[in-house]
């Protein structure tokens, strides 16, 4: 491709104003029309009233756990294409969301999440962790596309049976049903108590995988040479995959399996930050915000009643674009 | 291919049974679902009874919990039903669906109650079960008694003003205009602002428009189960609760109001009483 690179000032020049846009849209769209102005008015003389509560606790939390999330992918999907040296490695596609869904399901529906606050998180994260070990198992030194994704399905279709299995002999009557949201994702009435719940998870995951930028640079001319760069390879390879479950498990926790946002979003930004592994890191980020968010504005205009799960269009958008990468890289799985 | 003839010889003996007790009272009855059970208990002499569905025995779906006594308790299944030899199989029209249409084509007598919309239905809904059970006068009396009832509760609350009313149920539902509940609102003396909205039946509302909404009253129902899921947490998000604050919360038990039958008069007064 023919893309030129972009300085990193032009490149956050452009997708920062475009994030704040995209935000200000999102508060804007929902069922009822109201007057922001007043909205933020009202919120700062301290008075409740119909349009600060839908502004200020209904549509802003919601849109910046959207982003928030989306960037969580964003980053994660960029962090493990890097570790693996693999295009198709994402936390949806090799099993990691779904890892962390059922984590989440079991610490949600068996009463153990109203024990502390963290620990909703923490399942999460803990689910991711156990997928991501056996995802490295299967496919441990072998880098080959084929291998990721045949485990990718393997794991994927493990964690979608026991989450149905957990969501099956859960006490509550609605459990079943609901499986619909930890498969798909979505943000639609989740409030600000999520939020704070998934933030710090995401926030500490972010530092770690940002931390890894060099490491990822020095890795894409292998491993010994990252070993005689000075980098303790294994070091820095715990703490990537700690960051990517921490804040991915957070992620899924609170909003479910949201996929294909970490696949397409380092594919959209590499060709403008060199294909540099460090640079693609923070503006994945932000590129994840934006899709995520603007997915989340798609949703709420074709569904009102938050029925829609965000899932759906990034699959609508997202399988495609996996289905081309497959066939660009058909001559590398001959 | 065994199979065949005995299900012929079955149906044909079933038949002809059926024929022997035409024009006759049903003499072993069987419920698969919570409102036929309660009908049956209420208008049915206790021997036409052979089984009722386990709901009969359920603490906040049963309205008739005291009167189920010894009478044996099933789950629906076809199995267990065919076990009673039933002369009548009842069912509503959503309970059991499959097990109804099952015992159809192995040759059984199921009679579906057609879903109340208003109070009139109930009244129909009431006269028909009597006249599937045999027990026409027993349905009549019923009828009257809740006319009279209705009557009372209008003249007793007719001073008080009118308020308006959501019902927020887990998973974000409504119930809007052409329902059973909308009807007992207007009985009661409330105006449902969902019905106002144009929502019909049983639907979701978003949060948003609920907020907008502002009703007096809110219904929520706290009586079903407590057990973590996506649709109670609904219940607890901070935007509903600081709305509620300052409002009232109107919370009829569900077994005054999940099926068509004489108690929703209780659940009428209820309503009104706290107007």
């Amino acid at each position: 491709m023919n893309i030129k690179a972009l300085e990193a000032s032009t490149l956050y020049g452009i997708l920062l104003p475009v994030l704040l846009l995209v935000l200000v849209m999102a508060v804007n769209v929902g069922p009822v029309d109201i007057d922001l102005g007043k909205a933020i008015q009202d919120w700062l003389d301290d008075q409740t009233t119909i349009e600060s509560l839908i502004l200020f606790d209904i549509r802003l939390p919601r849109s910046l756990l959207a982003m928030l999330i989306g960037a969580t992918l964003g980053l994660a999907g960029a962090s493990l294409q890097g570790l693996l040296r693999n295009p198709l490695a994402e936390p949806g596609i090799i099993g990691i969301s779904n890892g962390a869904a059922l984590g989440a399901v079991i610490v949600f529906y068996y009463g153990i999440a109203g024990i502390a606050w963290f620990l909703l998180p923490l399942g999460g994260l803990i689910g991711a962790l156990v997928a991501m070990i056996i995802i490295f198992l299967l496919v441990g030194q072998n880098r080959s596309i084929i291998t990721l994704i045949l485990a990718g399905i393997a794991i994927n279709a493990i964690g979608g049976a026991f989450i149905a299995l957990a969501l099956n002999f859960a006490e509550s009557p609605y459990a079943m049903q609901e499986i619909v949201f930890w498969l798909l994702g979505s943000v639609s009435n989740r409030s600000v108590n999520e939020l704070y719940i998934a933030m710090p998870f995401m926030l500490v995951g972010w530092g770690m995988m940002l931390y890894c930028g060099r490491f990822l640079n020095a890795l894409t001319l292998g491993e010994e040479t990252a070993k005689s760069m000075g980098f303790n390879v294994a070091r820095m390879r715990l703490v990537l995959i700690l960051g990517v479950t921490a804040s991915v498990g957070a992620a899924v926790s609170v909003a479910g399996n949201i996929g294909f946002i970490g696949l397409v979003v380092p594919h959209l930004i590499r060709p403008f930050v060199a294909y540099e592994p460090r640079r693609l890191l923070l503006s994945s980020a932000i590129t994840g915000a934006i899709l995520l968010l603007t997915a989340d504005i798609v949703v709420q205009i074709l569904s009102d009643n938050g029925e829609m799960k965000l899932g759906v269009i990034t699959a609508l958008v997202g399988a495609p674009f996996f289905l081309f990468l497959i066939l660009k890289s058909r001559n590398v799985l001959q | 291919m065994l199979m065949k003839p005995y299900c012929l010889c079955f149906t044909a003996l079933l038949l002809v049974s059926a024929t022997l007790f035409a024009g006759e009272k049903p003499q072993r009855i069987v419920s698969i679902g919570l409102c036929t059970d309660q009908l049956l208990l209420m208008l049915a002499e206790r021997e036409q009874i052979a089984s009722l569905s386990v709901w009969a025995k359920d603490e906040n779906m049963s309205y008739m919990i005291d009167a189920v006594g010894e009478i044996p308790l099933n789950n629906s299944s076809v199995e267990e039903i065919i076990l009673y030899q039933p002369d009548l199989v009842v069912a509503s029209q959503f309970a059991a669906w499959d097990t109804a249409k099952f015992l159809r084509q192995l040759g059984y007598e199921v009679k579906q109650i057609p879903t109340a919309r208003s109070i009139e239905d109930i009244y129909a809904l009431l006269r028909q079960f009597g006249e599937w059970t045999g027990n026409q006068k027993r349905a009549e009396a019923m009828i009257r008694t809740m006319q009279q009832e209705l009557r009372e509760i209008s003249e007793r609350y007719a001073e008080r003003p009118t308020k308006t009313v959501i019902v927020y149920s887990p998973n974000g539902f409504t119930i809007g205009a052409n329902t059973l509940e909308n009807d007992l609102f207007a009985h009661a003396g409330y105006v449902n602002l969902a019905a106002e909205m144009g929502i019909e039946g049983f639907k979701p509302i978003a949060l948003e428009s609920l907020i907008a909404a502002d009703p007096d009253v809110l219904q929520v129902d706290r009586t079903l189960s407590r057990a973590d899921s996506l649709a109670t947490a609904y219940m607890g998000h901070p935007a509903l609760e600081k709305m509620i604050e300052h409002r009232e919360y109107l919370d009829i038990p569900t077994r005054l109001r999940i099926c068509a039958g004489p108690m929703i008069t209780e659940a009428i007064e209820n309503m009104a009483r706290r107007r």
